[in-house]
């Protein structure tokens, strides 16, 4: 395997084809278990895993194979502030996610409700990148004004 | 922690930019620092003290 210099931001042109193999082949084992999952619309829900699993798996291949030899990286990114926004946002972020759960667990407990597990999911998800990101920029905000 | 640091580094003629690039972190910390928002970790403020060639205390004092 041939040395890169590590200012040149570029990798060898094999780590990029290996990259994209790797992105490949994760994108079609995931597509392939969504599309087994739902026999009856296979190919529509191969697709949709397709769709949903190429950027991760790309994204994967690249930090396997690529960034380091193309990221320099953050010799001193642990001494700043960023660092200290981002942990204050994941921290509350968490405490958000964490009261509105049990809330709704109490909801669903006390009016017998019954809702599908995928929508809950997806909303804490959502919630919890929302709610992290604009700490963020509240943090920031409060902090450079 | 109070610190006087933006004096410091006025004195030199220097920007946040300059600083931040001396330091090796981002402009947004320098200016946290400058305005008390943020206490630098230990290696951040002996780096700091090096940089301006005097004693951490002589930038950073308790409140």
């Amino acid at each position: 395997m041939s040395k890169v210099p590590f200012t040149s931001r570029r990798a060898p042109v094999h780590h990029y084809v290996l990259a994209v193999i790797l992105g490949a082949i994760l994108t079609i084992a995931v597509s392939v278990l969504v599309g087994v999952s739902n026999p009856g619309d296979f190919w529509l829900a191969a697709g949709i895993g397709a769709l949903c699993s190429a950027y991760p798996a790309m994204s994967l291949g690249a930090r396997v194979f690529v960034s380091n030899n193309t990221v320099t990286r953050d010799a001193r990114g642990e001494q700043s502030v960023e660092l200290q926004w981002m942990r204050q946002a994941g921290a509350g972020a968490f405490l958000d996610v964490l009261v509105a759960t049990i809330v709704a667990v109490l909801v669903l407990v006390i009016g017998r409700f019954t809702v599908d597990a995928l929508p809950v999911l997806l909303g804490l998800v959502v919630l919890s990148a929302l709610d992290a990101g604009v700490r963020y920029l509240v943090i920031r905000y409060r902090a450079l004004k | 922690m109070k610190n006087n640091l933006a004096e410091r580094r006025t004195g030199r003629n220097w920007t946040q930019a300059d600083l931040a690039a001396a330091l090796g972190v981002s402009r947004q910390t320098v200016i946290s620092i400058e305005r008390e928002k943020f206490d630098p970790s230990l290696p951040l403020a002996f780096l700091i003290a090096r940089t301006f060639d005097c004693a951490i205390e002589e930038i950073f004092t308790a409140d």
